[in-house]
């Protein structure tokens, strides 16, 4: 798809620091909710310790051996090396920060009161919620998952607790700071006084999971993982795997659509029931998902209204037909890796997509 | 009040479940004026999803809608009706936004697209949320929570060692919970660009697509390397020496991330409660926490901070992921009833007497029962 000709953010200053010495999980955060901001249009200004964001070598990595992470996270910035434990640092700094309209920073960074108390206003990432009083505690993506009850939710429940693949901790509060960040931008440009706004990674993850808190205040019991008892589950099928995914209004399409009478018995009518009965009934429907690839049951479901999940890898959706006519992906020039080929911003304004700049070499 | 951050700015919401109605929810948690739109043809499907029962009101009593809708006001106006449809259209001329995630075609079938609104109301921001997008040839396709687990890649990356894929299933359905803290931030951009330039837009959202931005560096690397293997690892990760989830003596499961490998920790573990494992692996700076469950969550308010509060019945609802200057949000109205101010806001803003207001009533385009049973 065509490029936007209007930047929305294109008149606001982001200055974003990296500062040495802090978790990799606050780092993603703040690195994504400045992506955002610059693929936006504003200009956002990476400040980076002396040898560089950590990130640029954390996976995974790309042939020539640069992290893809980094790649991704860092699109449409500018980039600069300042040391923040030295005097002049510090000063330069504040300098950037006098010109800035927000600043995003880590809870844990040296600078953390010097940026608070700057003109710009401070969008800051933190682990843990303000009252535990715990910024020195060590903590890693994974741990907050746990924390905030998603590990609990994914799995066998006879088996240990799993966790969601990629970084989700880290991209959810990295899209919750980009939200507080267009609050803060919204109240200046109407000439208010713009709150300062914190975001942690455990308020987030348990906002996100509000769900197992809904559920254990309204039954006393906690959902939890159901695995194979779960109405929801995962079936082989031809060529790979589909989720098996339904609302109660949606099963007689269902019913219909898998054709095998044995689904008419009294015990599959309601969701209670089916439960009851769900290992009989992943049985009844298997051979039917067995012998027909991934496409055609998209195909035959979608045509009866029903949401079964092909599942498709991340190499598989570079290919994948929507994401193609769409242009969801797009191509980047960048002076010494080529083109690189990742996912824009999930929006198009106007049927238009923001198209992201490369990532800022390391600065000398 | 008027020095919040979207004071003076209206929404029209149609939005359901979690992706639509939680993007305006965290609107009015922002200062914005909400008015909820549904009619007893179609109500938000989480006043059915969660009815505690079948007594009269059951409508009125989920915890799921009321979590996700309170300081909002609620109306009833039929949108399948002519007449419904002038209302609202009456409405959207004085709103400045529009959010909603039904199918596809739905509201340009009722003429309340963005082509129709914004012919009344050339400044109108029109978020809407999809499952695959306004455009390309899945557009029309249905989806729900975990399936988009599955079609974003998340799923692929998600399981135990070599084993099939998992989704986040239908007490999380995470690709829904995450689409508002996105959307949210994007119409606060373009109501700026709105106030600036005097012109409206079309922000057109694929659900998929924000599910699929989280694992941009995998995507990425895949495209830079086909052969690269998306194989399950259960909870661990490239450039980490060890993590993993661990059982105590106590029966709860913690998970561990380690920098450097910890050939002790089984025994550790399953020699001590949780509560002591993880103390101790603090101390060893070691990061660790307790696979909380929901009881956990609702228990340590402490570290549950903002995210819940209760209403002024003591019910309690869904809060912020964020903080505004150290503080959370306060609940200025609990979740509406069906209808509960199609009178009031229709009085208020387009000036109609009892008179109107009864035949609108007798002509079943405003309601306060819902006339389906089930959703």
């Amino acid at each position: 798809m065509s490029v936007t000709d209007t930047s929305p953010l294109a008149r606001f200053t982001v200055v974003e620091v990296n500062d040495r010495d802090v978790p990799q999980c606050l780092r993603i955060a703040t690195s994504l909710a400045g992506k955002i901001a610059a693929d936006l249009g504003a200009d956002v200004l990476k400040i980076e310790p002396p040898g560089g964001d950590p990130i640029r070598h954390a996976p995974p990595s790309l042939p020539h051996g640069e992290s893809a992470l980094f790649q991704f996270l860092n699109t449409s910035k500018r980039s600069l090396m300042l040391d923040l434990a030295g005097n002049a640092g510090r000063a330069a700094l504040g300098k950037l920060l006098d010109k800035a309209d927000v600043v995003l920073f880590e809870e844990p960074a040296s600078i953390a009161d010097f940026v608070r108390t700057s003109r710009a206003t401070p969008v800051e990432i933190a682990a843990f919620p303000l009252e535990m009083d715990a910024k020195a505690r060590p903590v890693s993506e994974f741990t907050i998952q746990a924390l905030g009850g998603l590990l609990h939710m994914v799995g066998e429940p006879e088996r240990k607790p799993l966790k969601l693949g990629g970084h989700q901790a880290c991209y959810a509060a990295g899209l919750t700071a980009f939200t507080g960040l267009a609050t803060a931008l919204a109240a200046r440009d109407a000439g208010r006084k713009a709150p300062a706004v914190r975001v942690s990674l455990a308020e987030v993850m348990q906002w996100v999971n509000w769900k197992a808190a809904s559920g254990a205040d309204a039954s006393g019991v906690s959902p939890g993982r159901e695995g194979k008892q779960s109405e929801f589950q995962i079936v082989p099928c031809r060529d790979g795997h589909v989720a098996v995914v339904y609302t109660a209004t949606q099963w007689p399409a269902m019913r219909n659509l898998i054709g095998d009478l044995r689904l008419d018995d009294a015990k599959f009518t309601n969701r209670a029931s089916r439960r009851r009965s769900v290992a009989e009934l992943y049985e009844i429907i298997a051979p039917w998902f067995a012998a027909k690839t991934r496409r055609e049951i998209q195909t035959l479901a979608q045509a009866k209204g029903v949401p079964f999940g092909p599942i498709f890898s991340p190499a598989e959706l570079i290919e994948t037909e929507q994401y193609v006519a769409r242009g969801f992906l797009a191509e980047v020039a960048h002076p010494r890796l080529g083109t690189l080929r990742l996912p824009q911003l999930p929006v198009q304004w106007n049927g238009r997509s923001f198209a992201p700049r490369p990532a800022p070499e390391l600065p000398t | 009040m008027s020095d919040r951050p979207l004071a003076g700015v209206r929404v029209l919401d149609f939005g359901l479940l979690t992706a639509g109605a939680n993007t305006s929810a965290m609107l009015a948690d922002l200062g914005a004026e909400v008015l909820k739109i549904e009619s007893g043809a179609y109500l938000d499907p989480f006043r059915v999803v969660g009815k505690p029962d079948n007594a009269d009101g059951w409508w009125n009593r989920s915890p799921q809608f009321r979590f996700t809708n309170r300081n909002k006001r609620g109306l009833a106006l039929n949108l399948k009706d002519p007449q419904g449809q002038r209302v609202i259209r009456a409405l959207a001329a004085q709103c400045d936004v529009v959010v909603e995630n039904f199918r596809r075609g739905v509201l340009d079938r009722a003429e309340l697209g963005y082509k129709d609104l914004s012919a009344i109301n050339p400044k109108i921001v029109f978020a809407a949320i999809s499952s695959q997008g306004d455009t390309g040839p899945e557009r029309m396709n249905v989806s729900f929570g975990s399936t988009l687990d599955a079609t974003s890649g998340i799923a692929a990356l998600t399981g135990y060692e070599g084993e099939e894929p998992r989704i986040s299933g239908m007490d999380v359905n995470y690709p829904d919970q995450i689409v508002s803290l996105f959307a949210s931030g994007m119409v606060i951009t373009a109501v700026m660009e709105a106030r600036r330039s005097g012109k409206g837009c079309f922000l057109d959202f694929s659900q998929r697509e924000v599910a699929s931005f989280t694992l941009g560096e995998e995507i990425l690397a895949a495209a830079c390397d086909p052969k690269r293997a998306h194989i399950r690892r259960g909870n661990a990760n490239e450039g980490i020496a060890q993590q993993d989830t661990y059982l105590c003596k106590d029966g709860r499961w913690i998970a561990v991330t380690a920098e450097a490998a910890q050939p002790d920790l089984t025994a550790l573990c399953a020699s001590q409660t949780s509560q002591q494992a993880v103390a101790e692996l603090l101390k060893r700076g070691i990061a660790a926490a307790p696979c909380n469950d929901g009881n956990d969550l609702l228990r340590d308010t402490t570290l549950s901070g903002v995210t819940l509060l209760r209403d002024a019945e003591g019910r309690l609802v869904k809060g912020l992921p964020y903080r505004l200057d150290g503080q959370g949000i306060t609940i200025e109205r609990p979740a509406p009833d069906l209808g509960q101010h199609t009178s009031e806001v229709l009085r208020e803003m387009l000036g109609y007497d009892d008179a109107k207001l009864e035949d609108l009533a007798k002509a079943g385009v405003t309601s306060t029962t819902p006339d389906v049973g089930d959703v």
